[in-house]
């Protein structure tokens, strides 16, 4: 009988030795270093909510050398393996997915470790334990039916163009450039103008476009999320191969997550660089304005803007958007911590799905220091960002408007109300 | 003397060397065989040497993360480890790795100031900042973080070998044989030669200790001395490569 109080299939410490040993040599080197100094915690915005220490990064590393050492330390070796304990599960299960993956950790960390990969390692572990939370492991399924983490049918991916004036998108058979909607930008009716917007800039801008229509499928970051990355590698090589079908020379997103799927984890998911240039249209729309393709009219609007983690800290483009708000403003405002310090909104991670309650309170603190500044106008450049936003002012009856970046210079050029 | 402290304390500074050699060096070796024998990387950014160095220098050198987060935290963690730093060189002057000359430029005062008073305050601020981080690892435990046996196991240690070191040095020296000036780990290579007469009993009780230290490391959390510099390597190269 395991402490715990609950004996464990010979099965599962299988798989959960299986999964540890894919633990690479710099997490294990991460892992070991980790000097359980919690300087990572107090920057934690899942901890910072809850308060419990389980929430917090530091003990996530205890957690996962202690379960290696199960199976693979040295005492391991020369008196044979430990069994994993249920509650060791339940506490690692409770640890991981309170966690929404904005890498915040990282950046605290004297050691500079890669906190976002050992925590979807941290992921994987739990699956592997068949300790995943109900939902997520709902949310797993529904990508397995539909390619998509919102269960719904794949042609109605885009519906959103019916919403919006956008009479006749675009799917042609070859094309310069492809638009990689995203699942939350197409499926969430927070975002359909995000979609359009993007899409009525492309159009403005003569560019010989495309959109990929029910054949596009889930970036695969849910997939990763819930700790399914061999299940992720089949949307990377579906989308590329769609993608490098229709012979593109650009990818353009609009979504942060999708972005750092496309761009860094695709190549090393497939096992080689795609033929085609990624780019957020954040950077698409930077290029456009600061090259004179495209002007707009200037406005003196407080705007605040909110970096996703996946688009700044994770995926490293921080200049580009501001630069591009200061087309719009007069008046661009920063959060005290912005940048690749951003602090996270609570929209990643699936941690919607494992306690909304958290995500609400996350992007509270958000919203009150964005109205202490004076802010007129939130925005940012990340579906996940803007729905949580969206939530977030609609639960604390915040006075402040929520905007996609694209919204806004698609309303400047006028194709937007 | 009672005989078999006397044999105890011989077997501290003439057999116990090679013991600790021995064993940090099979540690090592475990160490890094438990590492090479996990998976490949395959995320890895390409290795910038100018970036990894500004890493190690800013971040684990300087803790800059933790200065920008919180002062007295930074002013805790840099002090305890600036304290080790300085001991550590200093003690590598027993070891004939430098020589006091090095401060003859800076005139007789500065040099009998680093030579013999400095090495004090260093001792007594590894004392209380090793104590202050002990004290704030028990506060915070359960709380913000959740320690592993060996997290405190190694603060221990490091207390007890920093005071029974400054024990050494405070305390008057008694008459001892000609022959424990000298501290053979390794004939001819590794040999700590002392120039002045230490406290005997507080230098044989911190002889060990330190060896107990030193044999520790390859199993402990004192492994992030040298690991320390891998991953902000890593972290520098990768932010060099995301262009941040």
């Amino acid at each position: 009988m395991a402490q715990g109080g609950k004996n464990l299939t010979s099965n599962i410490q299988e798989k959960a030795k299986e999964t540890l040993g894919k633990i690479t040599r710099r997490q294990l080197i991460e892992l070991d270093t980790c000097s359980h100094c919690a300087l990572c915690t107090e920057k934690c915005p899942a901890y910072n909510e809850s308060k419990n220490v389980l929430h917090a990064p530091g003990v996530r590393t205890s957690q996962m050398v202690k379960l290696y050492d199960k199976k693979y330390g040295f005492w391991t070796r020369l008196f044979g393996e430990k069994e994993i304990t249920q509650k060791e599960i339940d506490e690692l299960a409770e640890s991981t997915f309170h966690c929404s993956l904005c890498g915040r950790c990282m950046e605290s960390c004297p050691f500079g470790f890669q906190t976002h990969e050992l925590w979807v390692m941290a992921r994987e572990l739990v699956d592997s334990l068949e300790a995943t939370p109900e939902n997520v492991t709902r949310l797993a399924d529904l990508m397995d039916e539909n390619m998509n983490p919102y269960g719904l049918e794949p042609d109605t991916r885009l519906d959103w163009s019916f919403f919006t004036d956008l009479d006749d998108a675009p799917e042609l058979d070859e094309a310069e450039v492809a638009y990689f909607v995203g699942c939350t930008t197409a499926y969430k009716g927070a975002n359909h103008e995000v979609a359009f917007a993007i899409c009525s800039i492309l159009e403005n801008q003569g560019e010989n476009w495309t959109l990929l229509g029910e054949d596009e499928w889930c970036c695969g970051a849910p997939s990763i999320m819930a700790g399914k990355e061999e299940e992720a590698k089949q949307y990377a090589e579906h989308n590329v191969e769609l993608l490098e079908s229709k012979k593109v020379k650009r990818v353009i997103t609009g979504c942060a997550g999708c972005y750092r799927m496309l761009k860094f984890e695709y190549p090393s998911m497939i096992g080689r660089k795609p033929d085609f240039e990624v780019l957020h249209a954040v950077q698409y729309l930077h290029e456009q304005l600061t090259t004179g393709k495209l002007e707009v009219k200037k406005g003196n609007e407080k705007i605040i803007y909110h970096d996703p983690c996946e688009l700044g800290r994770l995926g490293g483009i921080i200049r580009e958007p501001r630069e591009a708000l200061q087309h719009i403003t007069t008046e661009l405002l920063e959060f005290d911590e912005h940048g690749y310090d951003s602090k996270c909104c609570g929209g990643g991670g699936l941690l919607q799905a494992v306690d909304n309650e958290m995500r609400l309170n996350i992007v509270k603190e958000k919203l009150d220091e964005a109205v202490a500044k004076g802010a007129e106008m939130l925005v940012s450049a990340c579906p996940a960002c803007k729905l949580a936003f969206v939530d977030g002012v609609r639960e604390f009856k915040h006075e402040i408007e929520v905007y996609d970046i694209h919204e806004l210079i698609a309303k400047r050029l006028g194709v937007l109300d | 003397m009672n005989g078999m402290v006397s044999s105890l304390y011989t077997f501290f500074v003439e057999t116990l060397p090679y013991i600790t050699i021995a064993v940090f060096a099979i540690g090592m070796i475990l160490r890094v065989q438990r590492w090479l024998s996990a998976s490949k990387d395959h995320h890895n950014p390409e290795m910038d040497f100018l970036e990894s160095i500004k890493y190690i220098i800013l971040d684990v050198m300087l803790f800059r993360k933790t200065y920008k987060r919180d002062k007295v935290t930074w002013l805790l963690v840099f002090a305890f480890h600036g304290s080790i730093g300085g001991i550590l060189f200093g003690h590598m002057r027993g070891f004939h790795l430098w020589s006091a000359s090095i401060f003859d430029p800076f005139g007789h005062w500065m040099a009998e100031f680093m030579i013999h008073t400095l090495p004090v305050y260093m001792g007594w601020l590894l004392i209380v900042t090793t104590f202050l981080l002990l004290v704030r690892r028990f506060r915070l435990e359960d709380k913000q973080l959740s320690s592993l046996t060996n997290d405190y196991i190694a603060l221990i240690l490091l207390l007890i070998a920093a005071i029974v070191g400054q024990g050494m040095r405070l305390f008057p020296p008694e008459t001892v044989p000609t022959e424990i000036y000298d501290v053979v780990f390794i004939p001819r290579y590794i040999v700590l030669h002392l120039e002045v007469v230490p406290s005997y009993h507080w230098f044989h009780w911190h002889v060990l200790m330190t060896q107990l230290f030193v044999i520790y490391t390859p199993f402990s959390k004192f492994i992030h001395v040298l690991t320390g510099i891998i991953t902000p390597a890593i972290y520098g190269s990768r932010r060099k490569e995301l262009d941040i």
